[in-house]
């Protein structure tokens, strides 16, 4: 689905940010990406979603450049980055709107992701009449409602409290079970990460580059009660003591 | 109680009002001021009642240049921040030049204007303009090219086209921004009617704009209908405000912070 090769990256003529970065990635992965601040996290979710261009090296999208791939990709961003003169509604179906779709298709799309998100009770409120997690929550369905092959989401419930957090994340499953994207996900959370990944890539910093790809082992669908499951208590436990490793500043 | 908690928006400034009022006549009285120099309230009430017609034909043509004045820049200043929100570079080449525009002081530039344009509506049109245009295009300018980071880059992802981010984007989040210029605008749009009435005003029959009959009747030493007149031209410049203030609140209080009333 998306495969890298021998990237690297740098700002301009600033300093190499990602350094020989070569992965890959299936169809259907759930990937998370964790590593130190700074290491270049954010800057390999807009590489893949072609909002900054790759120095050199190879990055290709379901067979695609990334420039291409763009129609099959959503993009979530930490903030919710709604916009605050349309309604609920409104801002859920801005990309349709944009993309010239009928009316009628537009409301019926829209009203499905609504309801997935769980957003059906308000679809006429603006985003100041709403918390912190249901504003995320909009701009989620706002980037279902495409569709998309590949879901990248940026720190998006680094703003919520572990409440929120934790049943956002258990919803973002479900919404997975129902529509199959491949989801690469940047957080600061080990407990986050293995819960939802199928896959954690760890970054090491300066300049950004591969520490250690780790699968996690066990098998969807995941519940709140896999939280508890000490299979999944020795996994972050591992996460973590790699993620110490590789950022020894911060014990 | 109640009702007093409730209605304090308006009676306290009839208050204030009251009392500068009661102030006027105490000095005026306690210290014997003559009337061509402080008029008391009466009298220049009654001197606008003796000239209403003349005030209200007068306040009419200073409101009509000031109001062409007023739109145009408006229309302008959307056209023009559109312009300079294209590029930094453009930005740099017109900005000095436009705030040029906004320093020159009208009373000098108006002379020019009459020989250009005769005097009259058209050019009292112009120099309303001149004073309005700038905090306008300033504003709209700030509002259309600081639209956060993130949000561009969303607009990307979802394949908006240019047309689409200005439309979708831009445009309205600039809006609050555009009302903070119109209503600067608004508030010194009767100071340039004004301005241009006394400079490049026509009277016909005797009666001009309110800055005209300012002249006329100093001449005539009629004082209370002078004060009478400017009063009248801060009764127009209130209206301006009004407008642009309800203008402001129909466009935003679904939506913007400054005037939602987001906690109760
Ligand atoms: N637009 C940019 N121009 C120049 N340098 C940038 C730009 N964006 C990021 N950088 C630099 O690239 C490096 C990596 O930044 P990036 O945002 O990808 O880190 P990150 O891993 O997402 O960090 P965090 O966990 O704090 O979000 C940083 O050193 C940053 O200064
Ligand atoms: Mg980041």
């Amino acid at each position: 689905m998306v495969k890298i090769t021998a990237l690297q990256k740098r700002y301009g003529q600033g300093a190499v940010i990602l350094d020989d970065i070569n992965l890959e990635f299936e169809k259907g992965e759930f990937v998370s990406l964790i590593g130190p601040s700074g290491c270049g996290k954010s800057t390999l979710l807009k590489l893949i979603a072609s909002l900054s261009p790759v120095t050199s090296g190879s990055l290709v999208v379901d067979g695609m450049t990334p420039e291409n791939a763009r129609e099959e990709m959503a993009f979530i961003f930490q903030e919710p980055t709604l916009l605050p003169w349309r309604t609920v509604t409104r801002n859920i179906e801005l990309p349709l709107e944009v993309l010239h779709t009928k009316w009628d298709k537009r409301e019926e799309i829209c009203a499905r992701t609504r309801k997935l998100v769980g957003l059906d009770h308000v679809p006429d409120h603006y985003p100041r009449q709403l918390s912190g997690g249901m504003k995320m929550r909009v701009s989620i369905a706002r980037a279902l409602s495409l569709s998309p092959k590949i879901l990248l989401l940026d720190e998006p419930f680094g703003a919520l409290d572990e409440m929120t957090r934790d049943r956002l994340n258990e919803q973002l499953l479900a919404i997975r079970e129902q529509q199959k994207f491949t989801a690469f996900f940047v957080t600061h959370s080990v407990a986050e990460a293995v819960f939802l990944s199928s896959r954690i890539i760890v970054l090491a910093a300066n300049p950004g580059r591969v520490y250690q790809d780790i699968r996690v082992p066990f098998a969807y669908p995941r519940s709140a009660e896999t939280r508890e499951s000490p299979e999944y208590q020795r996994c972050v436990a591992e996460v973590t003591k790699v993620l110490r490793a590789v950022n020894p500043d911060h014990p | 109680m109640n009702f007093l908690k409730h209605n304090l928006r308006w009676y306290l400034p009839v208050l204030t009002g009251a009392l500068i009022l009661f102030l006027w006549i105490l000095v005026k009285e306690l210290f014997g001021i003559r009337n061509f120099i402080l008029p008391s309230p009466l009298k220049i009430a009654q001197a606008a009642i003796a000239e209403r017609h003349v005030l209200f034909q007068s306040a009419m043509i200073t409101l009509s240049g000031a109001s062409l004045g007023f739109v145009t820049a408006a229309i302008a200043g959307i056209l023009g921040s559109m312009v300079m929100a294209l590029s930094g570079n453009l930005r740099l080449s017109l900005y000095p030049y436009i705030l040029i525009l906004q320093m020159t002081p009208m009373a000098i530039f108006a002379p020019v204007l009459v020989i250009w344009l005769g005097p009259g509506l058209p050019a009292v049109t112009v120099i309303t303009f001149l004073i309005c245009f700038f905090p306008i295009v300033a504003n709209t300018t700030q509002g259309l090219i600081s639209v956060d980071k993130n949000m561009v880059d969303l607009f990307r992802m979802i394949n908006a086209d240019r047309g689409q981010e200005v439309r979708l984007l831009r445009l309205p989040h600039a809006l609050p921004y555009f009302l903070t210029g119109l209503r600067i605008a608004g508030s010194i749009a009767m100071i340039g009617g004004i301005t241009g009435d006394l400079f490049a005003g026509n009277a016909s029959g005797g009666v001009g704009g309110l800055g005209f009959m300012v002249l006329v009747y100093n001449a005539q030493l009629k004082i209370p209908a002078l004060w009478a007149a400017g009063f009248t031209a801060c009764l127009c410049g209130f209206l301006f405000v009004s407008v642009v203030i309800a203008l402001n609140w129909f466009l935003l209080h679904k939506w913007h912070d400054s005037i939602a009333k987001s906690d109760v």
